[in-house]
């Protein structure tokens, strides 16, 4: 039992809940057993007068009595099984949901940045449901089932060990059926999956690809794969349900041929004279409804077993690896130093997926530097290394001279602000998703820093001004205002070190100043990093570094650059051919 | 592919639109339906059979010695027979549902495929791939569960209580009604629960507390990253939290609304027995043939409790029903979207100049009009660029010409011919376009080119790669032009998509191209590439270009200037600065922004 707490995840009180839950089914099961004792007992009394006795129709009346207050018990105690199991598996559901949000709260960032890890986060929430699905409708009833069951056949062993034999003599087969066709079913399913995410993958592709579906009147032929697709899959389920059904149904003929092979054993027994009329009649009245409660079982455990890949997941998660560094240490100076830095996403055994290669650069303090170079260079690499979204695979980066390995993550990520591309808005009105920025800022700040960011004008224009809800991901603002209320935040937080990702959409001109504006704004006095793309913005920088793939190839200032006429000087000149560019 | 008419003259929906998708297979169904009666049937035999017994053995009470064997050992065949008859009966009443169910759901999904093919293409501009996929993938999925079980199961559950109530009521009819009293109370209690006013707010509550709390994960993971940084991820925690909190406190009463019918129906559905009692013993008490009566009594006795196991089924039937009503008419809403009008009479054109006339447009659910009353002139084989503020009508203007939209009001003539008065097919010949957002199919790159022109011979693909600055990277590809994309270790940038995507303009040769200017900045070397491609695609035809960058389109043969879905100015470029209007203002704004510099000695930026 207590492997089930762990499969589950279970906190403690949810794992005696559930002991509780499990014992009130029980209790269900047990007590419907009550009317079918009333009912052996009627049939006593009706024998009665055959064998010579008298009938008392008191003893009906005192029988029917007995009834009504054994409906009652039942009554009672469905009642408190079904509060019990769902109450418990519902207030579980929530602790683990919690638990795993609070989990999520305290991973490193670079385990979000990968995409199927958040997809994976994404599930898990969606697991936790599974969980109580499991704890609501499965575990407590199974439990019971096979507690009752088991009290059902020692009661029967010890009334008359062959009747029961003969009764449960075919459950051990059946039993065998199901286990031999999991292997083939579990074949069949991963061929259905298979099946299944290529349908999907076909759905995918005809919906995003219907404008150029369309406009190369491809209807047709995209159709047909996606057709193809759709029909192997319904192909897929109906042979996985008539298999599965099949060995299904076998074992329930197999089980349920219990039934004859009882009256066979019962009148065998009962002409030897060898069993009672009344034992007979009751195994008789056992043997039709037994059967149902065990082929419950027989379908609830595989179930069981499919829900062990959701707890996997949630396990993965929940043992993800927390990065090391606890140093609270206050930093004093901000001049941040590469040596010797190699990196890759896939870490330090795939060679070729290096992306940072033994990289030796130091960004001054109090300045603007520049990280230039074509795409794929490394250069957002590089800013995510320094805010320790991930570690260095070799060699050090140290900020102020301390190395960052050795700080507390958070501690580290309070000197910085961020200024990326995509934009993640709350669900919550414009002055709350500044004050994100920094929620111990007053009103005044929080009006201060969206002036200063060139928000206020914009905001005040929202039917309710700062209190506008902005709606799923801020879906109703334009790219610019966007950015410019991610400045705002930063600005709020006046970080020391300033971490730029200069925007590449194109915006109008006006939203275009206006971002400028904000940026100047954000950067005064701070140690400033930005990933630059358009190089004329970056020309004034006090640095500027220049990458391509992953190496350094020059380093200093525009001046400098220009006249060691490398890929700098090459770049800008191609730029700024493009810039003069007109149909 | 046969397309169901979708505009039927009142379109079902909850429970009889269910209904009418389950008879999408009707013979099938029937048969499923029919078979599951019968097995329902069935269910009663072994019961019957141990009655026989159990008569068998009190007709020679107590000298059981004389019981007929061969007699008893056939009622123990007759019960076993009647078991797998019931299994075999019911095994095949759910394979021909299961079968139904599955070539439902082929049949919906291509239906529902191949109506999205023929509704307007700003739909999906505006709807959005996640949606529709999620019809497809997830709720159309659930209607299985209604079709393959519940639909059997509930046909069942009505079939065996009147049939049993006919065989007790053949029996002794006294007997017969005590049961069927039973059975009806049981029943009614479950439709009372059903029927709750109380129980259905409670669901939609809980419905929304669940979608609530959905959307909070969601919103928690994708922002985590943010909330990291600014070193809140208490204050989004929070918001997850409550949400978390929230459903619990929805879920809980509306679980518990349940419990009292719930536990009444398995109990009454266990204790029906005790309503055979009170009769049995008023019948027994005036009875001349004891023996007759004792039988008869412990029959209905044996009978009585398989009810339970029928009647349980009915308490699962309508569990998901909310939930698959939900999700059909998820996807009703988008069948019912009206496909793009085809003229009857379509007409050709051989011009190609582009004419909007007092066009007006507001996008579906929208109050303030995208486009107002804007008329122009792109000339054939001229520039015509689009600029102005975000926001102020650019892209629907790219939308109307190919139809993704149909104007609300005016009219768009290509060539002379009103755009609606050509068949869509035509008018997509006619037009290529190339957005910003582009999309290749999981294919070589020779077939992602090659679907501008099906009938483009290898050598022409390869050209237009050539003219579209792709020829060079596709070569370095580990297959070169037989690269799938999205294979491992494949995978373009941006700008080489987008190139690929012009590639595939270039090879179509349509007479008219929309070009959205595509994302800058992403790399210097790339931008260029992008315009070299951008000047062979756009050689000898009619362009409409969406612009951002004003240096691009300063030598454009005109520049229409929108500002909240009017047009106020057009002219050239050198026009339009002398007007010292909108478009000039831009323009000074423009030079300004390409001016700035990041750096700490001006401080601010010159604006």
């Amino acid at each position: 039992m207590y492997k089930l707490k762990e499969l589950l995840m279970l906190t403690d009180k949810g794992y005696s809940d559930l002991k509780k839950a499990i014992a009130a089914c029980t209790i269900t099961n047990l007590s419907l057993m009550m009317p079918f004792a009333v009912t052996i007992q009627i049939f006593a009394e009706l024998l009665k007068p055959l064998m010579g006795q008298e009938i008392t129709w008191i003893r009906m009346w005192f029988l029917l009595g007995c009834g009504v207050i054994a409906a009652i018990l039942v009554f009672l105690a469905s009642k408190n099984d079904y509060k019990k199991t769902y109450v418990t598996s519902y207030l579980e559901a929530e602790n683990s949901r919690i638990s795993v949000a609070e989990r999520i709260r305290k991973l490193p960032m670079s385990f979000f940045n990968s995409k199927d890890l958040s997809e994976l986060t994404t599930n898990i929430m969606a697991d936790c449901s599974t969980t109580e699905h499991v704890l609501s409708h499965i575990i407590p009833q199974l439990s019971a089932n096979a507690i009752s069951i088991t009290i059902v056949c020692i009661m029967m062993a010890v009334f008359d060990w062959r009747m029961a034999l003969a009764v449960f003599i075919t459950v051990p087969f059946a039993l065998l059926i199901i286990l031999c066709s999991k292997k083939i079913q579990a074949r069949l399913s991963e061929k259905q999956v298979e099946a299944k995410l290529k349908a999907s993958d076909q759905v995918q592709e005809y919906l995003e690809g219907i404008k150029v579906i369309k406009a190369c009147g491809l209807d047709g032929s995209k159709f047909s794969a996606l057709d193809n697709a759709l029909h192997l899959m319904m192909k897929l389920a109906m042979k996985m349900e008539v298999v599965t059904g099949s060995f299904v149904t076998g074992a329930q003929m197999i089980l349920q041929a219990g039934v004859g092979l009882t009256v066979f054993v019962g009148t065998y027994l009962l002409t030897k004279g060898k069993i009672e009329l009344i034992p007979l009649l009751m195994f008789f009245v056992i043997v039709v409804r037994i059967y149902g409660p065990v082929l419950v079982e027989f379908t609830l455990l595989p179930e069981l077993f499919y829900h062990r890949i959701a707890t996997k997941r949630m396990r993965t998660l929940m043992s993800a690896p927390v990065m090391e560094g606890d140093i609270q240490k206050p930093l004093t100076h901000w001049n941040i130093d590469f040596k010797n830095v190699s990196f890759g996403y896939n870490g330090r055994d795939m060679q070729e997926d290096t992306v940072i290669k033994n990289l030796t650069v130091s960004i001054p303090s109090d300045a603007i530097t520049a990280l230039v170079g074509p795409s794929g260079c490394g250069k957002s690499t590089i800013s995510r290394l320094i805010a320790r979204f991930w570690d260095v695979n070799e060699g050090s980066v140290k900020i102020g001279g301390v190395d960052i390995k050795t700080l507390d993550p958070e501690h580290l990520m309070s000197y910085m602000s961020f200024v990326f591309q995509d934009v993640v808005l709350f669900n919550d009105t414009v002055y709350n998703n500044i004050r994100i920025g920094n929620m111990e800022a007053t009103k005044e700040q929080v009006l201060e820093a969206a002036k200063a960011a060139c928000c206020d004008e914009f905001i005040r224009a929202l039917p309710d001004g700062y209190q506008t809800m902005l709606g799923e991901n801020g879906s109703t603002l334009s790219g610019g205002e966007r950015q410019r209320i991610s400045i705002a935040r930063a600005l709020l937080k006046n970080a020391p070190i300033v971490l730029l990702d200069e925007a590449t959409a194109s915006l109008d001109p006006e939203n275009e100043a206006l971002i400028q504006q904000a940026i100047s704004s954000l950067i005064e006095g701070k140690t400033v990093i930005v990933i630059a793309h358009r190089l004329r913005t970056v020309a004034g920088a006090d640095k500027i570094i220049v990458l391509n793939e992953g190496r350094l190839v020059e380093e200093g200032t525009h001046e400098e650059l220009m006249n060691n006429r490398g890929l700098y000087e090459r770049l800008y000149r191609i730029q700024q051919e493009s810039l003069g560019w007109s149909v | 592919m046969k397309q169901k008419s979708s505009v039927a003259a009142k379109p079902k929906t909850g429970m009889a639109r269910l209904m009418e998708l389950a008879a999408t297979k009707k013979p099938l169904m029937i048969a499923s339906v029919i078979l599951s009666g019968l097995a329902s049937v069935a269910s009663f035999i072994p019961h019957i059979a141990i009655y026989f017994v159990v008569r068998e053995i009190m007709g020679i009470f107590p000298e059981f010695g004389n019981l007929d064997l061969e007699r008893t050992v056939g009622f123990g065949w007759l019960a076993f027979g009647g078991i797998l008859l019931n299994i075999l009966l019911y095994f095949a009443a759910l394979m021909c549902s299961h079968l139904a169910a599955f070539g439902t759901l082929y049949e919906l999904k291509v239906n529902f495929a191949s109506h999205l093919a023929k509704v307007p293409l700003g739909f999906h501009v505006l709807v959005g791939s996640g949606k529709l996929r999620k019809i497809m993938d997830e709720n159309i999925e659930k209607i299985e569960g209604f079709i393959a079980h519940q639909l059997p199961d509930m046909v069942a559950s009505f079939v065996a209580p009147v049939v049993m109530f006919a065989i007790l009521l053949v029996i002794d009819w006294r007997f017969g009604l005590a049961a069927a009293a039973g059975i009806i109370l049981a029943l009614a209690i479950q439709i009372k629960a059903y029927g709750n006013d109380g129980a259905k707010n409670m669901m939609e509550n809980y419905q929304s507390a669940l979608e609530d709390m959905n959307n909070a994960s969601v919103e928690y993971i994708r922002g985590i990253t943010v909330v990291k940084a600014f070193k809140q991820t208490v204050y989004s925690f929070r918001r997850m939290h409550s949400a978390i909190k929230e459903y619990t406190k929805m879920v809980i009463p509306y679980t518990l609304s349940w419990e009292n019918y719930m536990s009444a129906f398995t109990t009454i559905i266990n204790n029906i027995y005790l309503c055979l009692i009170p009769v049995g013993i008023l019948v027994g008490l005036n009875t001349s043939d004891y023996n007759r009566f004792a039988v008869t009594f412990i029959f209905y006795l044996i009978f009585v409790p398989s009810i339970a196991t029928i009647l349980m089924k009915i308490m699962y039937v309508s569990t998901g029903g909310m939930q698959i009503i939900g999700g059909v008419e998820r996807m009703d809403e988008i069948l019912h979207t009206a496909p793009l009008p085809q003229p009857e009479d379509p007409k050709e054109t051989s011009g190609h100049e582009i004419v909007f006339k007092e066009v007006s447009f507001s996008y579906a659910g929208q109050e303030a009009e995208a486009l107002s009353s804007v008329s122009f002139r792109a000339e054939e084989n001229q520039i015509t660029a689009i600029v102005g503020p975000s926001g102020g009508g650019k892209s629907t203007i790219a939308h109307l010409i190919p139809r993704f939209f149909d104007v609300t009001e005016g009219a768009i003539w290509i060539g002379g011919v009103d755009v609606r008065h050509m068949k869509s097919e035509y008018l997509m010949e006619k037009v290529s376009f190339v957005f910003q957002d582009v999309f290749l199919f999981k294919q070589s790159i020779m077939d992602n080119i090659r679907l501008g022109n099906q009938s483009a011979t290898d050598e022409q693909v390869i050209a237009a790669a050539k003219a579209a600055q792709c020829h060079e990277f596709i070569e370095k590809l580990p297959e070169k032009y037989h690269t799938v994309i999205g294979t491992k270790g494949v995978h373009l940038s941006g700008g080489e998509q987008q190139r690929i995507a012009i590639a595939r303009a270039i090879v179509k040769n349509a007479p008219i191209v929309l070009l959205d200017e595509a994302t800058a900045f992403s790399d210097p070397e790339n931008e260029h590439l992008i315009q070299q491609a951008f000047k062979k695609l756009m050689q000898g035809k009619t362009v409409i270009m969406i612009a951002h960058r004003l240096s691009t389109i300063r030598s454009a043969n005109k520049i229409v200037v929108l500002d909240k879905g009017r047009l106020i100015e057009q002219g050239t470029h050198d026009e339009l600065l002398l007007k010292h209007g909108k478009y000039s203002d831009m323009w000074n704004m423009y030079t300004k922004t390409l001016d700035w510099k990041m750096d700490r000695k001006g401080g601010k930026a010159h604006v």
